[in-house]
């Protein structure tokens, strides 16, 4: 697979802060790369640096081989968080306004987004901008994609069809580089690179961020109770139904629910990508 | 409600610019306009020609100014050179009664210097002595009109107001609603955007500027004696300038209601320091030279001077160099600007050593 887009130890200081610091990352064709970190990690800042939209304060980011230029963003199509389209033009507007920029022979707009053509974009609902935002992006068949959260407060359905449209762009070769902090999401993408603090903490493929990590599952009658007695203990507790699941060794969450009368079966189970991502996060970046 | 106050007062004592627009502006425009701001005219441009020039200059005082004396030339050179704006009076002698042209497009000084020929009859007739008979001929302006005066300058106002304002909220609102990062990602190159957000404005203010014009001569019977291409260079150019200055303060500023607040900065000045409502001659020396900075200051005098005058171009290429030069300085200071914002790493390539920058992300 041809390597799309690369970043080597690239940095971004903002005066004191580093929003990104010595990050490696590559996107190869047909591969869907999530970004994952939390509110101010970083994912948006690199991505920025990726597209040439900032100037890194260290290292170098290489867009098909070359520095971010109008010539390699041309093979781009981008969805930033705030959609970059325009509210007060329609749909159709918005496709041919894209379409003329990239010197695309006037697309036909997909069948998805077709029926609000005529429609003012800041009239539709999230979703469906989201999914004009999308088409828009990808209207010129670009190599490849970058998309800077695309599903943030969009329905479920619509989020399913926004990650159809994704994995379809993959499997036709598009490399796709999708920044999130929803762990359904991050589990669809092939390979994850999981940012703290500016930082890669973590990365691979979901199985390689779990790694061998494990949590207790704890179950008890009164699990309410059991809730409130492993929260105020400082645990990052996880309700699965009624079955919790926590951090630490099955014996400290035994005893510390004995210690308040809570009978509890307790087993360790292995952790799902939100407690990997936890425990990833509580850890901090790689030194 | 203290609640309220007391927060207001934490926003704005955060919010430097609108600080600045309350407490310091109010203050610096009083001072430069209470001295601008000024109808009686001090210094009339006057020359003298004819045979007997040399003895009535020196006989000429206040508020006539005497700027050249030809004793050679005749009425049809005094006419050339108010036309070309180099004096506002010309007093033509070895006639009787003597002839005095007036630039009737200089309303106050014109309006000065027939008080002024009226006083020195009553002064003369007073101390005894038979005054001179003097025919004044008012040109350009035969009324003095002052819709013939304020017309040609209000295009000016109305494409600064078009070129400065709109230009730099329609960028501005691209900042904000994030379309510009989305423009940036396209293939652009930096000045197709600029040129591409500034065209539909130049062609927009050139409709209103012909609407404008076309009105003015309908309704108040302006005159539009001059060449309508020189007109229309006069107009572009000026029009580039505020064009960029729109650019140039979207540029340096993050929402729409702080480029209000700078267009505002940009555009008052001009009203009342370009000569637009108060002649440039009738202010004082230490701020006169703010108007020769203000493009609309030389604007107007070429729309003046071409719509009511039929000044030549060749008289007027100091103000279109001048207009010229603005453009080019405050484009490419837009150009420059804006290109940063668009593409920053364009210019800089890769960098290898970890250069921290004073922004916040």
């Amino acid at each position: 697979m041809a390597v799309l887009a690369e970043t080597r130890g690239v940095a971004k200081h903002f005066g004191a802060l580093s929003a990104v610091d010595s990050v490696d990352l590559a996107v190869s064709s047909g591969e869907v790369v999530g970004l994952l970190g939390s509110n101010g990690a970083g994912k948006t800042t690199l991505i920025r640096l990726l597209l040439g939209l900032l100037r890194p304060s260290g290292g170098e980011t290489l867009l098909f081989g070359a520095l971010p230029s109008m010539s390699t963003r041309r093979r781009v199509g981008y969805v930033p968080q705030t959609l970059g389209l325009y509210d007060d033009m329609t749909v159709q507007e918005n496709w041919t306004f894209t379409a003329a920029a990239f010197g695309s022979a006037r697309p036909a707009l997909p069948e998805s987004v077709r029926g609000s053509k005529d429609e003012l974009v800041g009239s539709l609902p999230l979703g469906l901008q989201r999914r004009v935002a999308f088409a828009v992006a990808f209207s010129h068949n670009p190599e490849l994609l970058v998309l800077d959260e695309p599903t943030s407060g969009v329905g479920p359905l619509s989020r399913a069809r926004l990650w159809q449209d994704i994995r379809d762009s993959a499997e036709h070769g598009t490399g796709v580089l999708v920044s999130t902090h929803n762990m359904e999401e991050a589990e669809q993408c092939d390979r994850l690179v999981v940012m703290v603090d500016g930082r890669v903490a973590a990365e691979g493929a979901v199985a390689d961020v779990i790694g061998s990590r494990t949590v207790v599952q704890v179950t008890c009658d009164d699990w309410r109770r059991a809730f409130a007695v492993l929260d105020a203990d400082g645990l990052v507790v996880q309700v699965q139904g009624e079955l919790l699941r926590v951090p630490g060794s099955p014996r400290q969450v035994e005893d510390l629910l004995a210690g308040h009368d809570l009978p509890a079966a307790v087993a360790t189970v292995p952790a799902n990508l939100e407690e990997a991502f936890v425990s990833v996060v509580s850890r901090g970046p790689r030194p | 409600m203290w609640a309220m106050i007391v927060k207001e007062f934490r926003q704005l004592k955060r919010d430097r610019r609108t600080l600045a627009m309350l407490v310091v502006l109010p203050v610096l425009l009083l001072v430069i306009f209470g001295y601008a701001a000024k109808f009686e005219v001090s210094n009339i441009p006057t020359i003298v020609v004819g045979p007997q020039a040399e003895q009535v200059a020196s006989q000429l005082q206040g508020p006539f100014q005497v700027v050249e004396v030809d004793p050679g030339a005749g009425k049809s050179f005094v006419e050339s050179r108010l036309r070309d704006g180099k004096a506002v009076v010309g007093l033509v002698t070895g006639q009787r009664p003597l002839l005095a042209l007036m630039d009737g497009t200089q309303l106050f000084a014109a309006q000065a210097a027939e008080g002024a020929f009226a006083h020195m009859a009553r002064a003369a007739e007073a101390s005894g002595v038979t005054p001179p008979a003097v025919t004044v001929q008012i040109l350009f302006d035969p009324k003095l009109m002052s819709s013939w005066i304020m017309i040609p300058g209000l295009t000016g106002l109305i494409l600064l107001f078009i070129g400065t304002l709109i230009t730099s909220l329609g960028i501005v609102r691209e900042r904000q609603s994030g379309t510009i990062e989305q423009l940036a990602v396209m293939p652009f190159r930096p000045w197709d955007v600029i040129f591409g957000k500034i065209v539909p404005y130049l062609l927009l203010a050139s409709l209103d500027l012909t609407v404008i014009v076309g009105v003015g001569m309908l309704l108040f019977g302006v005159p539009f004696v001059g060449s309508v291409a020189t007109f229309g260079l006069g107009a572009l150019l000026f029009l580039l300038v505020t064009l960029g200055m729109g650019v140039l303060i979207s540029t340096v500023s993050q929402n729409q209601g702080q480029a209000i607040q700078l267009a505002i900065m940009f555009v008052v000045p001009q009203v009342l320091m370009s000569g637009l409502i108060f002649p440039i001659s009738s202010m004082a020396e230490a701020v006169r030279w703010i108007a020769y900075v203000l493009p609309l200051s030389w604007y107007i005098e070429i729309s003046r001077g071409v719509m009511l005058k039929d000044t030549p171009v060749a008289a007027l290429w100091e103000p279109l160099v001048v207009l010229a030069g603005m453009a080019v300085v405050v484009l490419g200071l837009a150009m420059l600007r804006f290109r940063r914002d668009l593409a920053p790493s364009a210019r800089h390539g890769r960098v290898t050593a970890a250069q921290p920058e004073p922004v916040s992300p």
